[in-house]
């Protein structure tokens, strides 16, 4: 049985973006995108200026769910996110979810959350949905 | 200089399969990278998004993405998972151009991804949309 609800917020969390950060990010995944790491290559690009990788945010929201989710996030959760702003080293994202709706025709009710993160002037790097099953 | 194979792929192209096994180490190196004191322990299972996100690796490179140093941005993820993955477990990764097409002159492709261990199990899903600039439809 679970106590979840319509309504009930995830537990968000705050972090900072550093470019320290991003490129051990990049040193991790393997990802050395120049967009993330190379200044001078950064600077020709729409965004003027090196950027964070989005996988790197979505990690962010992806630990929102195991928080909350500990027991069934990783055994049948799913997310579906768009990448709706850039984040620069130096900014600070918030991570943000909340649930939906719950759906009990299955055999186990699944949660149904909207998720994302967001930048400190309030714009979405981040935003999506969640569906994760409850225990 | 040849074409990169994001410019020449069809749609159904398959990528892989890539075989993924993640170390301890690296599953270390991938927590510190995303991670802070607050951030869970994962024992001995993966962060949730690393394989995906080793898998995206191989898959630059495979799509000559930033070898010709085209401008590509990261602009949708999909992913679910079936079960947990150990570190040190062997995954492999089928691939493929799922969808693709061009609008004033930029390259929107997405690829999809099926995870499974070494018995064949699917153990999850991905789905990756780019978009590649300057690209325009042949």
């Amino acid at each position: 049985m679970n106590n979840r609800a319509v309504g009930d917020s995830l537990r968000g969390f705050v972090r900072e973006i550093t470019q320290s950060r991003v490129d051990a990010y990049a040193e991790a995944s393997g990802d050395h995108n120049p967009i993330h790491v190379d200044e001078a290559f950064a600077s020709t690009t729409q965004f003027g200026t090196r950027i964070a990788h989005g996988m790197l945010s979505l990690a962010f929201v992806t630990e929102m769910l195991v928080n909350e989710f500990p027991n069934t996030w990783h055994s049948g959760g799913k997310l579906k996110v768009r990448f709706s702003a850039p984040v620069v080293p130096g900014e600070t994202v918030t991570t943000y979810g909340e649930i939906t709706s719950i759906d009990d025709t299955g055999k186990k009710p699944t949660a149904i959350c909207k998720v994302g993160c967001k930048k400190l002037d309030g714009v979405d790097a981040i935003l999506g949905r969640a569906t994760v099953p409850l225990e | 200089m040849a074409e990169p194979l994001i410019s020449t792929a069809n749609i159904g192209h398959k990528f892989g399969p890539y075989e993924v096994i993640t170390t301890a180490s690296q599953a270390v190196a991938y927590a510190a990278a995303v991670g802070d004191e607050k951030s869970p322990d994962y024992g001995d299972h993966l962060a949730p998004m690393t394989v995906v996100a080793a898998v995206l690796a191989n898959l630059v490179e495979d799509l000559g993405l930033y070898e010709l140093r085209l401008q590509t941005v990261h602009v949708g993820q999909e992913a679910g998972w079936d079960r947990k993955i150990n570190v040190g477990e062997t995954i492999r990764a089928d691939a493929r151009l799922a969808a693709s097409s061009f609008r004033r002159g930029n390259h929107f492709a997405t690829i999809s991804v099926d995870y499974s261990d070494y018995e064949g199990t699917q153990v999850g899903t991905s789905s990756t949309t780019i978009i590649v600039s300057g690209q325009d439809s042949e």
